[in-house]
């Protein structure tokens, strides 16, 4: 399993494209920065074929007032969930 | 070129920014060559915008600033060969591979994955 | 990258050509055959015409690509040029001794090579 990290939103940059053509069947990919916008309901749509598989950083949510806003398809992890991840996958990826 | 059937390695690199702009891909192909004088097995993954790092005919920015076509040839001297771009990038872009200054083989995203689970170290630029 | 920084200068002939604090050439023009003979007198060693041939291989892929090569691929480059026998790291070991692709592109009027040790 590969942690990919996101740090745009779907509606500033394409990058969120490039992620998800990277991204293997049991790969997961993390929300952080402006990329927790990805979480609102609005936008989740974008991140449909990674199912449960989608997380973001709650203290990204926080800061951008975003907590409480995201669609509940989306698993919200602190920093120490976002360590765990990192540790149970093989490799990351950062795509900014 | 055999190097589309080859999707691992020790290290790949992801070229996502187009030249000039940004000294991305500039720092980005800096990158490759230092793993590959150190003897790792690198590939290198051209997507989004970085596929236009691949066009021939790039030269100086307006300023002088350089280039990256003579680093693209140099590739082969640090036995970097394994090029890749993603398909879909490039014909958003509207251009095809014939505009290309080396070749890179065309990938779709179930092969990027691949590509990428394939390599002990991913880096992104 | 070349350094900016001139630190001395070396006489040659009346000419006094400005090196960086490493011994490169502050400006790569000031190339010639005597100023690479005068670097290595200087480390008092003279160039044979083993020597020369790697630093000419080493001009033309400073032209061709805009850099400095590492150690391996001048090593290729070597070997593309000058056949296999003298396209490996013991011979150019043994010309230019403990830093090859370094100190051959100094006598060569490099920049010092940016991808290595």
């Amino acid at each position: 399993m590969i942690l990919h990290i996101l740090n745009r939103s779907p509606s500033s940059s394409l990058v969120y494209r490039d992620a998800l053509a990277g991204m293997g069947p049991e790969d997961r990919l993390l929300l952080v920065e402006d990329g927790v916008q990805g979480a609102l309901p609005s936008q989740v749509r974008h991140f449909e074929v990674v199912g449960d598989r989608l997380f973001a950083l709650r203290e990204d949510l926080v800061a951008h007032g975003l907590d409480g806003h995201c669609d509940a398809s989306v698993q919200v992890v602190d920093v120490d969930g976002f360590v765990a991840l990192t540790e149970e996958a093989d490799k990351t990826v950062s795509w900014f | 070129m055999q190097a589309e059937t080859v999707l691992n390695g020790d290290v790949l690199v992801i070229l996502r920014h187009p030249p000039h702009g940004s000294s991305w891909l500039r720092e980005g192909l800096d990158a490759a060559l230092v793993a590959a004088a150190f003897g790792q097995t690198v590939s290198l993954l051209f997507q989004g915008d970085g596929v236009l790092g691949l066009l021939q005919g790039q030269g100086p920015g307006p300023l002088g600033q350089k280039g990256s076509s003579a680093t693209l040839d140099m590739l082969a001297m640090y036995d970097i060969e394994s090029l890749f771009l993603d398909a879909r990038s490039l014909a958003r872009l509207g251009l095809s591979t014939e505009s290309l200054q080396l070749p890179a083989s065309p990938l779709e995203p179930p092969s990027i994955a691949e590509l990428i689970a394939g390599h002990r170290l991913v880096l992104t630029f | 990258m070349a350094s900016t920084e001139i630190h001395r200068y070396l006489r040659v002939g009346a000419q006094r050509i400005a090196l960086d604090p490493e011994g490169y050439l502050i400006e790569l023009n000031d190339w010639t055959p005597s100023v690479a003979s005068a670097m290595a007198a200087e480390e008092g060693r003279e160039l044979t015409d083993e020597h020369w041939e790697i630093i000419m291989v080493l001009r033309d892929f400073y032209a061709r690509y805009e850099a400095s090569p590492a150690m391996r691929p001048l090593v290729k480059a070597v070997g593309q040029t000058l056949g296999s026998e003298k396209g490996r790291s013991l011979h150019l070991m043994r010309l230019f001794p403990e830093s090859p692709a370094k100190v051959a592109a100094r006598l060569a009027g490099l920049p010092k090579p940016a991808n290595c040790l």
